[in-house]
């Protein structure tokens, strides 16, 4: 039984509390079969095929904001990592940075959330590492997660895969998350009723694993779609042309980023996949996507353009009235860190 | 999706490129907010290629005397004063010798109290909270600007509070350019934001005394687009008159009431413009009664010494972007020296500068 309402530094020095804090609290919501806090290094079992991983830090402020926390956030992040590169997640280890002082209620909740999301993404984690820093040092609590999931041999994905002609689609609206953790901030005097998109993309991704012609995916999290589009040109030399008319963004969060001069294309979501597939699969992508749930929303929103001259490596908005405009690549951060 | 305020914008277009015409039309826009619309929207690619709409003086923290700027940071040095200005006015550079401090930031970040803020309230409040210390708001901007703080003098202030009084109008930057004998407009979009303050009425010597085409629009692409619509067709008819296409918040004569109180609290008087000169009836002073709230009567004011006094910095084309003379494009250091990054001058810092706007629509080296 934990008897303190915060973590101290006591909970870190490898002693009795810290053994507390990870039995009763990770340990508990994390699942005794797969977690074994007594060993230094785990076996893991992995079956055939070519083996992804992945490493991601989370420092969200605040922890916790409507639509999720960053114990959901990190699981979704590295789960989805994994997912747009064609893999099946299967593992993650975590590394928890707690600052002193931290609720331990409000850890629990989010290491609660952590293993929810683990448990819909049917992956374990099977490593862990806590650490307590002095309070000051750390922003209440940084996340580490390492995950590790395997696709099929000869899986071809990637920006080299990409031609002119191409499509570019999106699988729900962008830039939900980024509103959504802003005004849990609180500091702009506003209120909003966005929930952040933070889900696994899994299902999305795995929806289209088997269908031809999918060239590359990507989840659009720090610096959004436009740096999606801009990772794009620039890994296939040619130009990327984006309709504006027809990226999804909901009217709350278009309003929210009118109002505080944001633009939403570099708002960060951290439940959706940008996807490139050929002219012909388009429509069996966006068939598939608008099955699921999390894919209602899906739509074409552009094609690859050959960039000659000026062109190349370019990003080239179609505005909403017909007009066009190079979309730069992002300058200075939008927003405080949000994932 | 198409929503209904674009495919009216889209009628528009169509109707613009229906207007028969023989030869290049000019329209200048001055406002920032007009130029951002204009940019973001892609506008110019949309327009027929013969209609070019260029940003003319739209920002009035880029006009903003050096001068000005350079008393805002000697105040702010004492250490005994906490200043606070409108968030853009922070990183604009003076003309100091390298080591010395230039802009508000740098004062800030050698210790001085220096705060941004983003409406004269909040200038109220920090002098509300910080009773005994003199806090002096250093305001820059438009008669958009002008108008709520003199409502806010009028409203009563705490006595620790002063301003350094830098505000601008913008119709007499207008006159100014047009009576230039080799000006080269054809029309003028009039701004929309300043109008609703001041009124339409106040454009119309633009079609009156220099028989140039001018409508007062808004900042939807719908509203733009009406007024560019509506100068072009004038052109081609040879007529000019005032055509007020942003009718839902503007009337002839504006904002009485704010009217009131900017003519109740201020005079006007000629004024510095940066790089530009001095601009007949284009600036403002406290009159008498109202003397006591000017934070150069209360604080003597030694600014440090300075190269090219009123300047732009060396080698920034600033001055000429905002009289339309260059597009922020044509200036040698645009995108080279000059980023929002590490920007040389004003128009590269203010969110209503020409370049900054242009920047952060994708426009690159020309």
């Amino acid at each position: 039984m934990i008897e303190d309402v915060h973590v101290s530094l006591a909970h870190g020095n490898g002693g009795r509390l810290m053994r507390v804090l990870i039995n009763e609290l990770f340990v508990r919501h994390l699942g005794k079969e797969s977690l074994d806090t007594e060993a230094d290094a785990v076996p893991i079992a992995l079956p055939d095929g070519e083996i992804v991983i992945t490493t991601d830090g989370f420092t969200v402020q605040p922890l916790c904001f409507p639509g999720g926390d960053i114990g959901a956030l990190a699981v979704h992040g590295t789960v989805n990592d994994l997912a747009v590169s064609g893999a099946r997640p299967l593992y993650v280890t975590l590394a928890a940075l707690i600052e002193e002082g931290l609720e331990i209620a409000l850890l629990e909740r989010i290491v609660a959330g952590l293993a929810r999301a683990a448990r819909t993404s049917n992956i374990k984690v099977v490593a862990g590492d806590t650490k307590v820093v002095p309070r000051g040092q750390g922003g209440g609590l940084y996340l580490t997660l390492t995950g590790i999931g395997v696709r099929p041999h000869g899986t071809q994905l990637g920006v080299h895969m990409i031609s002119v002609g191409d499509m570019v689609l999106v699988s729900g609206p962008i830039g939900d998350h980024g509103i959504a953790v802003m005004l849990a901030r609180e500091a702009f005097g506003l209120r909003g009723n966005v929930l952040s998109d933070a889900a696994s993309v899994l299902p999305l991704t795995t929806a289209i694993a088997s269908t031809p012609g999918v060239r590359f995916m990507r989840d659009p999290t720090r610096g959004g779609l436009a740096t999606v589009a801009h990772e794009i040109a620039a890994g296939c030399g040619q130009a990327v042309e984006l309709d504006e008319a027809f990226i999804p963004i909901r009217p709350t969060t278009r309003s929210v980023c009118d109002i505080l001069g944001y633009d939403p294309l570099y708002l960060a979501s951290e439940g959706r996949v940008v996807a490139v597939t050929s002219p012909a699969s388009a429509d069996e992508v966006l068939t598939a996507w608008r099955s699921l749930p999390e894919g209602q929303d899906a739509v074409t929103i552009g094609t690859i353009q050959k960039g000659t001259d000026h062109l190349s490596n370019q990003v080239v908005l179609r505005t909403r009235i017909g007009g066009m405009r190079f979309l730069p690549e992002l300058e200075a951060d939008p927003l405080p860190r949000i994932c | 999706m198409i929503e209904a305020g674009e495919a009216a914008a889209r009628a528009l277009l169509e109707r613009i490129g229906g207007i028969p015409t023989a030869s290049q039309v000019t329209i200048m826009n001055v406002c920032g907010g007009h130029e951002r619309s204009l940019s973001m929207l892609g506008l110019r690619t949309a327009l027929p290629e013969h209609v070019q709409v260029i940003p003319g003086p739209g920002c009035p923290v880029c006009v903003c005397p050096e001068e000005d700027l350079a008393d805002a940071i000697a105040v702010a040095m004492t250490g005994h004063v906490t200043l606070v200005a409108f968030g853009d006015m922070l990183r604009v550079p003076t003309n100091v010798s390298k080591g010395d401090i230039a802009s508000l930031a740098q004062a800030r970040a050698a210790g001085a109290d220096v705060r941004p803020i983003s409406s004269p309230q909040e200038a109220v409040v920090i002098a509300r909270s910080l009773p005994g210390k003199p806090v002096v708001f250093f305001v820059a901007g438009f008669e958009t600007t002008t108008a709520p703080v003199a409502a806010m003098l009028m409203e009563g202030v705490p006595d620790n509070l002063s301003i350094l009084l830098a505000a601008r109008r913008t119709w007499p930057a207008v006159a100014m350019l047009l009576r230039a004998e080799d000006h080269a407009l054809d029309a003028l979009i009039a701004p929309g934001h300043v109008a609703t303050v001041m009124g339409a009425d106040e454009w119309r010597f633009v079609a009156n005394r220099h028989h140039l085409p001018v409508a007062v629009a808004g900042f939807s692409a719908e509203s733009l687009l009406a007024g560019i619509y509506s100068v072009l067709r004038q052109f081609h008819e040879g007529i000019a008159f005032l055509d007020n296409c942003y009718q839902e918040l503007v009337r002839p004569e504006g904002n009485r009431n704010a009217r009131r109180m900017i003519a109740e609290v201020m005079a006007v008087t000629d004024a510095q413009w940066r790089g530009i000169g001095i601009i007949p009836d284009s600036g403002f002073s406290f009159r008498g009664p109202w003397q006591r709230y000017d934070a150069r009567m209360r604080h003597e004011i030694v600014a440090s010494e300075r190269r090219r006094p009123g300047d732009m910095p060396p080698g920034c084309d600033c001055a000429r972007v905002v009289l339309g003379k260059v597009r922020p494009n044509e200036c040698r250091l645009y995108g080279k020296a000059c980023t929002p990054q590490r920007p040389i001058g004003p128009c590269m810092v203010s969110d209503e500068g020409a370049c900054h706007i242009w920047w952060q629509a994708g426009i690159r080296t020309t």
